[in-house]
């Protein structure tokens, strides 16, 4: 019998967030979906994470956007939309043809904004949560100045929550001592789950011309370079808070998601392995799979957090 | 687009410092229109460098493809170096290729260095359509030249190096001449500086040509995920890898 993957990322919520397997995409490594659609099965997955919408549309930053590193990448493409609206009217209607869950990622240049955006998702067919992105590094407002403050962030988390019955998912930023203090306040502003983590914040210099490669200097990194210090902040977040944690960051294989469970993560994101090999959350997906056979765990929620030290 | 590997059959030099990879992959091969690309991983195991690079297609036959490509980076040097019979991970046909037009006309091609690639696989398959073809390359010097062997014998082949030790001193868009007159029809590929000389020598002399051009940009994903491949245009962002890398010269230029 293949082993049972459902996971549920949001178990204390009235609608619940009931995935058939915990592997999602990352937000802004996916688009919307269509293009991955057009190409595999998107059912096939346990849920997927949109492009950071914001209220107006975006052009995003100038080039380079991107400089590639060893192992990853930095990136500064600035949140690159099409805004609220055409979410609303053009795109949530084609999801809600998917099976697959569509969470949402909704990025406010204030905390109003926050929960305004949840107001107007909220109750939408095609739409199944909300990911608050209080850690884009690549905007000159909001983004991670809010998400680097634990009460900013838990303004935002309250904002949200208030204003729809989805359930709110918080995507923390590593870049602060203490993630662990961010988690504990979204956490007691209702957030249903916490995504841990978004880019860490990096710099490349191009030799030539003397200056740093991005035209904001700083990048948010992603890729396999950052899977140690991903899996470092959900087994120190996972330890501190009740509700699941989501793992995300330099997820390419199977075994990486094991990792991430086993520390204590619920589901995993795949992101920028997608960039790199098309069908990465499949495979990631083949591959937690193939393990549980392998390793004879039938229910994969017997190696959620199973890392983790026990409860003193 | 299919994720696949291919067999490298065969690697030659196309001028100093460039090549010709030849591949055996009938899904890679198949239902690939002229001026599409392909994304060729680099490296063995994937992690440095960790994205595939882009290259239009050169040549299409049967369930072979070559493409030509500069030795530019670590990437590049990597393919160059890679024996017969290595099986390299591979991604594609990507992107919209150029479209040629319905009835037979006059084509004129213009490739600036190795974004003469994808001119080739175009001019062979006008050349079949029933149209005239003229191909201008503009290059460094005659060493960076690709051969006048590889074009179809129907087609005129015109060089341009920029210090005249091969056809016309200069560059390529200093030398469009008669062509311009003669052509109903513009393609062209090559770096941005190129396009913008080509954008402004056509619009001063009043030409009505709309010029199909192929793009260029980092494109670590290379179909539309990513977002870093953004080209500004005149109606807005489009991502080179989805939306081009096929774009209207005075759309962007």
């Amino acid at each position: 019998m293949p082993p049972s993957l459902a996971v549920d990322l949001a178990p204390g919520h009235k609608t619940g967030l009931a995935l058939r397997n915990p592997v999602m995409t990352a937000s802004g490594t996916f688009s919307w979906g269509f293009e991955f659609a057009k190409q595999f099965d998107i059912n096939a997955l346990g849920a997927v994470v949109s492009k950071g919408v914001t209220i107006a549309p975006r052009a995003g930053n100038q080039q380079p956007r991107v400089a590639e590193t060893p192992a990853g990448m930095l990136n500064s493409i600035g949140l690159q939309n099409v805004g609220l609206d055409e979410v609303i009217t053009e795109l949530a209607p084609k999801w809600a043809k998917w099976d697959v869950p569509v969470i949402v990622n909704v990025a406010g240049d204030t905390i109003d904004e926050f929960g305004e955006m949840a107001a107007a998702l909220d109750g939408l067919p095609g739409i199944a949560a909300l990911e608050l992105n209080i850690s884009c590094p690549n905007v000159d407002i909001g983004g991670i100045e809010i998400g680097q403050d634990p009460e900013a962030s838990a303004r935002a988390t309250r904002a949200a929550v208030r204003n729809t019955d989805l359930p709110v998912i918080v995507k923390l930023t590593p870049n602060v001592t203490d993630p662990v203090k961010l988690a504990l306040a979204v956490e007691a502003e209702g957030a249903a789950a916490i995504c841990a983590i978004n880019t860490v914040l990096g710099l490349a210099i191009d030799t030539k011309r003397r200056r740093p490669v991005l035209p904001r200097a700083r990048g948010g990194l992603s890729g396999p370079a950052i899977k140690p210090v991903a899996l470092r902040i959900v087994y120190d977040v996972a330890k501190a808070v009740r509700v699941p944690v989501i793992g995300c960051g330099g997820i390419r294989t199977g075994e990486d998601a094991i990792e991430f469970l086993m520390a204590g993560a619920s589901a995993v994101q795949v992101g920028t392995a997608t960039f790199a090999d098309p069908r990465a959350p499949l495979d990631v997906l083949d591959g937690i799979e193939a393990w549980c056979a392998r390793e004879g765990v039938e229910d994969l929620r017997e190696i959620i957090g199973c890392a983790l030290p026990a409860p003193v | 687009m299919n994720v696949s590997t291919a067999t490298l059959l065969s690697t030659e030099p196309a001028w100093d410092g460039a090549f010709v990879s030849w591949f055996h992959a009938p899904e890679l091969a198949r239902g690939v229109e002229p001026g599409q690309f392909v994304m060729v991983h680099c490296s063995v195991e994937g992690l440095d460098p960790m994205f595939a690079r882009a290259f239009s297609y050169y040549r299409v036959d049967g369930d072979r493809f070559a493409i030509l490509y500069q030795v530019v980076g670590r990437g590049t040097r990597w393919l160059s170096e890679q024996p017969t019979g290595a099986v390299v991970r591979m991604y594609g046909p990507l992107g919209k290729g150029f479209r040629l037009p319905d009835d037979p006309g006059n084509l004129l091609l213009i490739g600036g260095g190795v974004g003469i690639a994808p001119l080739v696989d175009t001019a062979e398959r006008a050349v079949a359509a029933g149209h005239h073809v003229v191909a201008m390359m503009g290059a460094r010097s005659e060493s960076h030249l690709l051969s006048a062997a590889a074009w179809p014998k129907e087609v005129e082949y015109v060089v341009v190096t920029e210090d005249g030790s091969a056809g016309a001193k200069g560059y390529v868009t200093q030398h469009l001449g008669k062509y311009q007159e003669w052509a109903s029809k513009i393609y062209a590929c090559g770096p941005n500086p190129m396009f913008q000389a080509l954008a402004d020598t056509l619009r001063f002399n009043g030409r009505r040509q709309r010029p199909e051009i192929l793009m260029e940009e980092n494109m670590p994903c290379g179909w539309g995920m990513c977002y870093g491949c953004a080209i500004f245009t005149k109606h807005g962002v489009r991502l080179c890898c989805k939306d081009g890398p096929r774009f209207n010269l005075f759309d962007v230029y």
